[in-house]
């Protein structure tokens, strides 16, 4: 990574370190000014925030309101649109083809990346450095630059509308990230443990699955998170890839149901984007649960 | 995650997924002989609803026939760009259904890139093939001599009126001789609602219908010389172009056309299917499926005693010397894909559709008429006067044949009537650019030097 | 690819150390070992993301179509297809639009709310931070396609719809906003959807910043603001060049957030770069030109790249 190098300026203390803030303790009490200053900067965060937060409330009032249309109102509180959701013919197929996609697509992309991740992180080889600055390069492409080709190769390899296509194409797509992700995580594990678990008579694979995998948790848990995320999220992939209505995931299914224009269920779309919302929320916090586990405290001595 | 966990979990969803695409696959045949599985598509719900009926009656004639044929309707509706987009990619992969319904104008890009079966050969050795009207034999054969769609309806592309509407603004309702007659009374109506009274496909959001059901129908009342088939070029100097852009011209800075709507995603649905039936926009170019597929009691946006309140006109003549005419190319027409293994049983099924009463009963559901000469006695077409006077108009009513690169025709003409729409260019602009942009993506090869 | 900036954020500061150096010595027995475990990684991206864009580059000198006489035999064209483009208004126009986009709501817009907001969250005397940073972070965690959702609700025309309910306590009159500014509008959502990660990138930026430094400017005289424009600014200039570089990046490539909602209308005012090259080649069949197309835009961001890291060298 092209670390953009920043020299300390003249007169920091290199010892004390940037960080360090004397603990602020008002010893005169406000001036006008600083109310002022003050008063502005809550007004502009504040504004700021519900700048941020008020386009969803027609998202989470519609869904719970029984006669909902395009414009925020009084919602009749009803749960009729959940249920709809998940009675409608099309509409559960599209959260198992979402959910289908993402937990593949996360778990090939998982399980290469940390295989390759291992590799880069331990071993020094010829071309090593060539491949990491490679992946970093590939990550400046914007998507629709290749979306047209990889459609032409993927059609050539009768792939192209088919679930498991697009998981293939999914999970390699975020694989750089995440394989600059663990190859970093694995890199933070000493050395000294899998030797040592190796001189207690294991395999160089047994070493890594029970020394190393438990340690990685969270960056698994982090790149799990990201590749899930980014997977459940895209839709021009999916657009480009996908033909078929059975295989479409919610994303496109939003989509679809969106630009119906004349008979769309204001009420039910809500509820869908609400159902969208959900899982990768639900992940992430059961990622932050298992983040805050420590992992290194205890296992190596000195 | 453990290991072992996560790979069983990769292994698992890798499984299902597989399960899941096995299911995703379209059905394709098995077996030589014995029982034979064909798959058709449709993508319009009033087609899947007729071709749906149909099915047994296939299945138990070609039974008595001793044949056994099994018939799988893949129904997937979509509009036209989509569906487009979607039997392209199919028909690359070789993936597409044994029996494909497309319309006429998707026809000479399929045939060209190779992807269609060439039918000229088995359509002459079949009865059914002397009652076709020899305007449509003639418009089926494409520029290298071949056949690859039976066409099985069509329809007289008109302006439909409300007469109701314009009866009530005390607008004359009898058949307008020219364009400039219409636009007098165009302004008349705009001038008594306020509203742009006439849509005319137009500009990129109505993609390939800009084309095919807006500007080509006017072009070749005007022009028949547009395309060259001798030479299989195209003529871009030839004068009607310029006379359509003039006219999409006159008709955008008059304020007669709705241009918002014509510049947003699915232009046909606010002007078609609600501005036409609640009477505000009274004129609408259109195809005469419009008794049926558009305004009919099953239709997108039904329009109750249809028949007393819609009329239509023809074309209004444009230039010097031009009569008033209809458009009617070949409608919708059945092909087989080269990748199909079931060619000759898809085309039975073509065939059976294409004959006596099946064919009757699609025609009156889609609202066409009837490309063959022997079904005006054929109920329940024989109910249907306004069908049946679509059918009587196609003797006096035009078509003209194109080749290669009407797609990239279509492309330009819908680039250069956006121009138009967005006020960045009047008709001799949008014709100029018109002419560059198709030069340019015809290539030189298909342009008339 | 969508790009969820977090996780360029985590590439852009995670410094992957060498292995340890105590295990330098290749062993030949290590090399069966590193192909079975990154061989198919490295195999996948090739044929996934490399493959492409090599045949993207390829597929663009030829005038390959997917319908139509040209289908059947794909003919080498040189450059015509760039020629075509480069005076093609369509083209043209939509690669202005893009810029105008990337420029006011990455370039200008996320980069100085998201200051406005790293520099406000990071004061002592501010209550509520986890509350703010939080509503700040939604728009940026949920999906693009519900991004877009949101806003299609606020942006309806009549006197019900959100922001015309706003403007209306001004006195203005309803207005149907995504057909009258179509531009501004889908700059506004992106700008919405990027705060977070300007914000983010900004707060850890700051922290970097030395105390003392401060401290010293305040008890010179300095106000707040002469104090955050020739203390602050300078200092962290690295991270807020990295930060336009990605975000320049990454807004070249937004397609789902505006193609949601207005398809490249109306009358194409929308019509993003990323939205041209999808029409021309999976709406029109033309790959050729298509390809080119993304060839062209994918050039236009590498030479961006390129200036910022010069210009993020220069200045420090």
């Amino acid at each position: 990574m092209t670390a953009v190098v920043t020299r300390p300026p003249v007169g920091v203390d290199p010892e004390r370190g940037p960080s360090a803030r004397p603990a602020k303790i008002r010893h005169r009490p406000l001036s006008t000014l600083d109310k002022v200053q003050r008063g502005l900067g809550y007004t502009l965060i504040a504004l700021l925030a519900l700048f941020c937060i008020v386009p969803f409330a027609w998202v989470v009032l519609s869904s719970l309101d029984a006669a909902a249309g395009p414009n925020v109102q009084v919602p009749t509180f009803s749960l009729e649109n959940f249920v709809t959701f998940a009675t409608n013919s099309g509409t559960p197929r599209l959260l198992l083809n979402s959910l289908v996609i993402g937990v593949a697509a996360t778990g090939v992309n998982l399980a290469l990346g940390f295989a390759g991740g291992y590799a880069l992180a331990r071993f020094r080889f010829r071309g090593r450095r060539v491949f990491m600055f490679g992946i970093l390069l590939i990550r400046v492409i914007p998507a629709p630059a290749t979306i047209v080709a990889l459609y032409l190769i993927m059609v050539k390899i009768q792939l192209s509308d088919t679930l498991i296509g697009l998981i293939i194409v999914e999970a390699v797509l975020q694989l750089p990230v995440t394989l600059w992700l663990l190859a970093g995580t694995i890199s933070a594990v000493p050395l000294d443990l899998e030797e040592a678990a190796w001189m207690d008579g294991n395999t160089r694979l047994q070493a890594i699955r029970r020394i190393v995998l438990p340690l990685v948790g969270p960056g698994l848990g982090a790149a799990a998170m990201l590749t899930f995320t980014n997977v459940w999220g895209d839709f021009l992939t999916p657009l480009v890839l996908l033909q078929s209505q059975e295989l479409y995931p919610l994303s496109i299914g939003l989509f679809r149901a969106f630009s119906e224009h004349n008979q769309v269920d204001w009420g039910l779309l809500a509820a869908s984007a609400v159902v969208y919302v959900a899982p990768p929320a639900v992940l992430y916090v059961l990622v932050r649960k298992n983040l805050l586990r420590s992992s290194l405290g205890g296992a190596v001595k000195g | 995650m453990k290991r072992s966990r996560a790979t069983a979990a990769v292994v698992a969803t890798l499984v299902a997924a597989g399960g899941l695409t096995a299911c995703s696959s379209d059905g394709g045949g098995s077996g030589d002989d014995g029982p034979v599985t064909i798959s058709v598509v449709q993508y319009q719900q009033t087609r899947i609803d007729a071709l749906q009926a149909e099915i047994p009656g296939f299945e138990a004639a070609m039974k008595a026939q001793g044949r056994d044929i099994k018939v799988d309707l893949v129904a997937d509706v979509l509009t036209d760009e989509q569906f487009k987009t979607k039997i392209t990619q199919q028909l690359i992969a070789g993936e597409a259904p044994d029996l494909i319904d497309i319309g006429e104008n998707l026809v000479p890009g399929f045939a060209g890139a190779g992807y269609l079966a060439p039918l000229e050969d088995d359509l002459e050795a079949w009865d059914g093939w002397d009652h076709y009207r020899p305007q449509f034999k003639d418009a089926m054969v494409r520029q290298d001599g071949s056949i690859y769609s039976l066409t099985h309806d069509t329809g007289v592309y008109n302006l439909f009126y409300r007469k109701d509407v314009l009866t009530q603004l005390g607008i004359d309702t009898s058949q307008p001789e020219t364009w400039d007659d219409l636009i007098t009374r165009l302004e008349a109506v705009k001038e008594a609602t306020g509203e742009a009274p006439i849509v005319v496909p137009a500009g990129a959001a109505w993609g390939g219908g800009t084309w095919a059901e807006g500007f080509q129908p006017i072009l070749g009342g005007t022009d028949q010389d547009f395309y060259d088939a001798d030479s299989g070029t195209w003529d871009l100097d030839s004068g009607g172009f310029e006379a359509v852009f003039d006219l999409y011209a006159e008709l955008q800075s008059k304020g007669l056309l709705p241009t918002q709507d014509l510049q947003n995603p699915n232009p046909w649905e606010p002007t078609k299917y609600d501005a036409f039936p609640a009477g505000t926009l009274p004129v609408a170019a259109q195809g005469s499926w419009g008794w049926k597929f558009d305004w009919g009691p099953e239709g997108q946006a039904p329009i109750p005693q249809l028949e007393d309140k819609v009329d239509t006109w023809q074309y209004p003549a444009l230039r010097d010397g031009d009569q008033p005419f209809g458009w009617s190319p070949p409608g919708f027409g059945y092909a087989v894909p080269e990748s199909s293994d079931h060619k000759d049983e898809a085309l039975l099924l073509a065939e059976y559709l294409s004959t006596g009463e099946p064919l009757a009963r699609q025609l009156v559901a889609s609202g066409a008429a009837s490309p063959r000469d022997d079904l005006a006695d054929v109920e329940p077409l024989a109910s249907e006067p306004k069908l049946l006077q679509a059918g009587d108009d196609l003797a006096d009513s035009v078509f003209v044949p194109t080749g290669d690169g009407a797609d990239q025709v279509s492309q330009a003409v819908a680039t250069a009537t956006e121009l138009i729409l967005n006020g960045d260019a009047d008709g001799e602009e949008a014709y100029d650019a018109f002419k560059k942009d198709a030069t340019d993506l015809l290539g030189p090869a298909l342009v008339k030097q | 690819m969508t790009t969820v900036p977090l996780e360029t954020a985590a590439a852009a500061t995670t410094k992957l150390p060498s292995p340890s150096p105590r295990r330098r010595r290749r062993r030949s027995g290590d090399r069966p070992l590193i192909l079975l475990l990154l061989g198919p990684s490295a195999l996948l991206i090739t044929a996934f993301i490399v493959a492409p864009a090599v045949y993207s580059v390829y597929l663009s000198f030829t005038n390959t179509q997917l319908t139509g006489f040209a289908a059947r035999d794909p003919k080498f064209v040189g450059v015509d297809n760039y020629v075509y483009l480069l005076t093609n208004s369509d083209f043209l126009g939509s690669l202005g639009q893009t810029g105008v986009f990337v420029f006011f709501s990455a370039i200008v817009g996320q980069t100085v709310l998201g200051m406005v907001a790293a520099v406000l969250l990071s004061r002592p005397w501010l209550r509520g931070k986890g509350l703010f940073g939080a509503a700040v972070l939604m728009p940026m965690v949920v999906p693009e396609v519900v991004a877009s959702l949101t806003w299609a609700s606020v942006l309806t025309s009549g006197p019900e719809g959100t922001l015309n309910r706003l403007t209306g306590v001004f006195g203005a009159a309803p207005a149907d906003w995504l057909q009258v500014v179509p531009l501004a509008s889908i700059i506004v959502i992106n700008i919405w959807r990027g705060v977070a990660f300007a914000m983010i990138m900004f707060q850890a930026a700051l922290e970097d910043v030395p105390a003392e430094l401060i401290e010293a400017a305040r008890m010179d005289g300095a106000r707040a603001w002469q104090v955050f424009r020739h203390v602050t600014l300078p200092l962290i200039r690295g991270p807020v060049f990295l930060y336009l570089l990605l975000t320049t990046i990454s807004t070249v490539g937004v397609f789902g957030l505006v193609y949601f909602l207005t398809q490249g209308g109306p009358g194409g005012q929308t019509r993003l770069a990323a939205i041209y090259i999808y029409e021309r080649a999976l709406q029109f069949s033309q790959i050729g030109i298509g390809s080119a197309a993304s060839i062209i835009l994918l050039i236009i961001v590498l030479v961006l790249g390129v200036v910022y890291v010069r210009l993020a060298k220069v200045e420090v």
